[in-house]
C-alpha cells in the first residue's frame, strides 16, 4: 500500500531532517517577498485609517487597478520595448491608483467624514463593487499577462538555489518606499501635520490645519501605495477581476497584528504574516491560512490595539 | 375465439360500408389525409432559445469561459447556415457564470421559468453544476452541463447507485476521473522508476476530488510510491513561491496538479524562475491550454492531460477532417488554437442537436424536452476530438489523451511530443454505470 506522510509532522523532526538543507534561506526570502507586497498594501491602508479614520474596504480594488494599468502599459509597449522603458512603465499603475483615490475621496469619502463608522464601511464596500465594474468596463474580463519585467531580470543563485531576481527587486522597492514614507512622515512639515491629525483631529483643526486637504492627500498617498503593490506584483501573476480580495484580507490581518495607524506596526505585521505563511506552507500545509487568522485572533484577545497600536 | 373465414364478397361489403360510413362521419378522403397530417407535430417557426452560461468575467473567463463562448457562437453560426436544428434556427444568448452559486441558481430559474429557454448549455464550476443540475427536474428545463469536472455530480453515495440522477439534467463530457486515472497510467508506463510524488491542488472540491482520484489510482498501480506532501493553495493565489520552495524541499519526482487558469500560469512561471523544473516535473490534470498561454519558455517534459482527446493536433487532421475544420475555423476567427473548453462546447451543442433530431424523427415533429432527454441516452456523436457517448447515467464518456511537452520549430509554444502521446480508451478510464469511481478503482486487480 502507498505510504503517506501525515498532514502535520513534528517541528523538531522536520528541522532535524532539513538542518543541512539550503532551502531555508529560500523559505525566508519567500516570506520577505510576500511581506514586501503586503507591507505596501497595509501601509497605504494604515495611513488612510490613521489620518482619516476611514477603513477603506475598496483598498484592494485600488491595488487591482494599479495591477491592470501596469500590465496594460507593459503589454502596449510590446516585446521589443527597451529596458529603460519597461520598469518606469510600471509606475503608470501608481499614477492611475492615485487618480482613482483622488476622485474616490472627493466624490464618496468626503461626505462621510462626519457620519458613523457603519456609513463609511457601507460606502467603501459600495466603492469596492463599483470599482470592480469600472475595471470590467475599462479592461474587460480577460486576464492580463505582463511578465516581461520579471523575465528580463532572469534568475540569480542564492547558496546554490535559483531565485527570481525580480523578487529581490520587489523587496528593495518596498524597502525604499517604506523608508521614503518614514522620512516623509517624521522629517517633513506635511508629515508632521498628518501625524498630528492622526493623533488628535480636533486639536489639529483648532490649530488651523486644513484637515480636509490633508485627508485628501493621505487618501491619495495610501491609494498610490496600493497601486505600487499592484504594479510590482503583476509581472509575476496575471491581473484578473477579483484580484484585490486576497491581499485586502491579508492587509487587514497585518493591521490587526501591527496596530491601527502605525508604520512600525505595518512593518512588523507584514513580516509576521509573510514569514508565518512561508514557514507554515512548509511545515503545516493543511492550515496555512488558518494559522494567520489564529495569530490575528490571539493578538485581538491578548493586545486588542495590536503590537504597536495606540 | 373461433377463427371466422372472411370471403372476398364479404370483405368488399364490409370495407365498402366502413368506407362509406367513414366518409359520412369524417368527410372526404382528402379530409382524412389532412386529419392524419394534423396529428403529426408541427415544427415551430420561431428560433430555438438556446442559453449558454460560462464565466465571461473573472479568473476563469480567459482560460475557459471566453474560448467556450467563442466556440458556441462559431457553431451556432455553422448550424444556422446549414438550416438550423430540424429546420429551426438557433437564437443563442450568452450569460455570465460569475457571482457564485446563489446567483447561478437565480439565473437558472429566470432562464427556465422567465425566459422559457429550450435548453441551457453551460457551467464551468463544479459547485455551480451541483447547485443547478437538480433544478432541471424541479423546474422542468433541459440543462446540459458542458465543462464542470467533479465526479460526484452524477454519482450516488454508494455503489451501485440508481441512474439517472436527473431526468432532464446531463453532462456532455467525461468527469475528472479520466484525467487523473490517465495520469496514473502514463506515470506507470513512462516513469516506472519514480519513488516519490506530491500534490499541489486548489483548496476546494475540484482540487480535492482530483487528488483523491489520482492518489487512489496511484495506490493501485504503483503501491511502492510514497506521497511526500500535499499542498492546498487557495484559489486565485498570486504568490506560489512558498509552495514551490516547500515542494522542492520535499523532493518529489513528480507533482500532481489540477491548478487551472491564471493559477496554473502563475505557478508555472514562478516555478520556472525558481528552478523547480530542473529538479522535478509536473503532472497537470488539465494542462492542455497553458503551453499556448505561457509560450516558448514553457518547460519541456511536463506531463499534460487534455481533459479528453481535446487537442488541436489530435486526432490528426488528415485522418479526422472534422478536427481540421474546427481548428482552422476557430483560428481564423479568434487567432488562437481551440483549447479543451471549445471542444466541450462542441460536445454540448451537438449532443442537443443530435438528440432533438433523433427524437424529432421518432415523434414526427418537434419533440418535448422529455423526448429529447430520452433520445440523448445512448447517443454516440462524432466530434472534432473523436467520439462522445452519452450513457444512461446522463454522463458523457470519452477517451483521454496525454503526453509530454516538447518544443518544436513549427509552433511558438511546446506541443505534446508526438512520439509519446497516449490515448486511453473510454472503458479503461471511466467507471461502469452505477459504480462510484473510487469504488471502481479500488476493485482493480493489478
Amino acid at each position: 500500500m502507498i505510504s503517506r506522510s501525515p498532514p502535520t509532522i513534528s517541528f523538531s523532526r522536520y528541522l532535524l531532517a532539513n538542518r543541512n538543507s539550503k532551502m531555508w534561506i529560500i523559505y525566508i526570502l519567500n516570506g520577505l517577498y510576500f511581506a514586501a507586497l503586503i507591507f505596501l498594501i497595509s501601509l497605504g491602508l494604515n495611513i488612510i485609517l490613521g489620518v482619516m479614520g476611514i477603513l477603506n474596504l475598496a483598498h484592494g480594488s485600488l491595488y487591482a487597478i494599479g495591477a491592470f494599468m501596469a500590465a496594460w502599459t507593459v503589454i502596449a509597449l510590446g516585446k521589443g520595448a527597451p529596458m529603460f522603458l519597461i520598469y518606469p512603465s510600471l509606475l503608470s499603475g501608481v499614477v492611475i491608483a492615485a487618480l482613482f483615490g483622488l476622485f474616490m475621496e472627493y466624490l464618496l469619502i468626503r461626505p462621510m467624514y462626519k457620519r458613523a463608522l457603519e456609513y463609511q464601511l457601507l460606502i467603501t464596500f459600495g466603492a469596492l463593487l463599483l470599482l470592480e465594474d469600472v475595471i470590467k468596463m475599462i479592461w474587460g474580463g480577460e486576464a492580463y499577462y505582463a511578465s516581461r519585467p520579471c523575465d528580463v531580470l532572469g534568475t540569480c543563485h542564492i547558496l546554490g538555489n535559483p531565485y527570481p531576481a525580480y523578487f529581490l527587486l520587489v523587496m528593495i522597492m518596498a524597502l525604499i518606499a517604506g523608508l521614503l514614507i518614514w522620512v516623509f512622515m517624521f522629517k517633513t512639515k506635511v508629515g508632521v501635520m498628518l501625524r498630528a491629525i492622526s493623533l488628535d483631529r480636533e486639536m489639529a483643526t483648532a490649530l488651523g490645519l486644513n484637515v480636509h486637504k490633508m485627508g485628501t492627500f493621505a487618501f491619495v498617498l495610501g491609494s498610490a501605495l496600493a497601486g505600487l503593490a499592484g504594479a510590482l506584483v503583476v509581472p509575476t501573476t496575471p491581473a484578473l477581476l477579483g484580484f484585490g480580495m486576497e491581499p485586502l484580507i491579508l492587509a487587514f490581518i497585518v493591521v490587526v497584528i501591527g496596530g491601527l495607524g502605525s508604520l512600525k506596526g505595518a512593518l512588523a505585521g507584514s513580516l509576521i504574516v509573510g514569514q508565518t505563511r512561508s514557514i507554515g506552507i512548509v511545515l503545516f500545509p493543511e492550515i496555512e491560512l488558518a494559522l494567520l487568522f489564529l495569530i490575528a485572533a490571539v493578538i485581538l484577545v491578548a493586545k486588542p490595539q495590536g503590537l504597536f497600536g495606540r | 375465439m373461433a377463427n371466422k373465414k372472411i370471403g372476398r364478397r364479404q370483405f368488399i361489403k364490409t370495407t365498402g360500408a366502413a368506407g362509406i360510413g367513414a366518409v359520412g362521419i369524417f368527410g372526404s378522403p382528402f379530409k382524412v389525409r389532412r386529419a392524419a397530417a394534423a396529428q403529426k407535430r408541427s415544427i415551430p417557426k420561431d428560433p430555438i432559445k438556446l442559453a449558454t452560461v460560462g464565466f465571461l468575467t473573472g479568473a476563469a473567463a480567459a482560460p475557459f469561459g471566453i474560448p467556450g463562448n467563442n466556440a458556441y457562437r462559431m457553431l451556432a453560426d455553422r448550424i444556422n447556415k446549414e438550416g438550423g436544428i430540424s429546420g429551426r434556427k438557433i437564437k443563442l444568448t450568452s450569460y455570465d457564470e460569475a457571482g457564485g452559486v446563489d446567483a447561478q441558481v437565480k439565473l437558472c430559474r429566470k432562464l427556465i421559468l422567465g425566459e422559457k429557454v429550450d435548453v441551457i448549455l453551460g457551467y464551468i464550476s463544479s459547485a455551480d453544476c451541483k447547485a443547478v443540475l437538480p433544478l432541471s427536474d424541479e423546474l422542468g428545463g433541459l440543462i446540459m452541463a458542458y465543462d464542470c469536472g467533479t465526479h460526484v455530480l452524477m454519482e450516488g453515495d454508494k455503489s451501485p447507485y440508481k441512474v439517472p440522477k436527473y431526468t432532464l439534467g446531463f453532462r456532455t463530457k467525461a468527469h475528472l476521473g479520466i484525467d487523473n486515472i490517465g495520469l496514473a497510467f502514463m506515470i506507470r508506463k513512462y516513469l516506472p522508476d519514480i519513488k516519490a510524488i506530491a500534490g499541489i491542488n486548489p483548496d476546494y472540491a475540484w482540487g480535492r476530488d482530483s487528488w483523491l482520484i489520482f492518489e487512489t489510482a496511484m495506490k493501485k498501480l504503483m503501491p511502492h510510491v510514497k506521497v511526500v506532501g500535499t499542498w492546498w493553495p487557495p484559489l486565485f493565489t498570486t504568490d506560489f513561491t512558498a509552495h514551490i520552495s516547500a515542494l522542492m524541499g520535499a523532493k518529489p519526482d513528480i507533482v500532481h496538479s489540477a491548478l487551472w487558469g491564471g493559477d496554473s500560469v502563475t505557478f508555472t512561471k514562478q516555478a520556472m524562475g525558481m528552478g523547480f523544473f530542473e529538479k522535478s516535473r509536473m503532472a497537470f490534470s488539465r494542462g492542455e491550454p497553458y503551453p499556448q498561454e505561457v509560450g516558448r519558455d514553457y518547460p519541456e517534459e511536463q506531463l499534460i492531460c487534455c481533459a479528453g482527446t481535446h487537442y488541436f493536433l489530435y486526432p490528426p487532421h488528415d485522418k479526422w477532417p472534422l478536427n481540421k475544420w474546427f481548428v482552422e475555423e476557430y483560428h481564423k476567427r479568434y487567432g488562437k488554437y481551440p483549447t479543451y473548453p471549445c471542444y466541450h462546447a462542441y460536445q454540448a451543442m451537438y449532443t442537443y442537436k443530435n438528440a432533438v433530431e433523433k427524437a424529432g424523427t421518432l415523434v414526427g415533429g418537434w419533440p418535448t424536452i422529455e423526448e429529447i432527454s430520452k433520445a440523448a441516452v445512448g447517443l454516440s456523436i462524432q466530434t472534432p476530438s473523436g467520439h462522445l457517448m452519452i450513457r444512461e447515467d446522463h454522463n458523457g464518456i470519452e477517451d483521454v489523451l496525454l503526453g509530454f511537452s516538447k518544443r518544436v520549430p513549427e509552433f511558438p509554444f511546446p506541443i505534446l511530443d508526438p512520439k509519446r502521446m497516449e490515448v486511453f480508451p473510454a472503458h479503461v478510464v471511466n467507471a461502469p454505470v452505477g459504480i462510484r469511481t473510487v469504488d471502481w478503482i479500488n476493485s482493480w486487480k493489478v
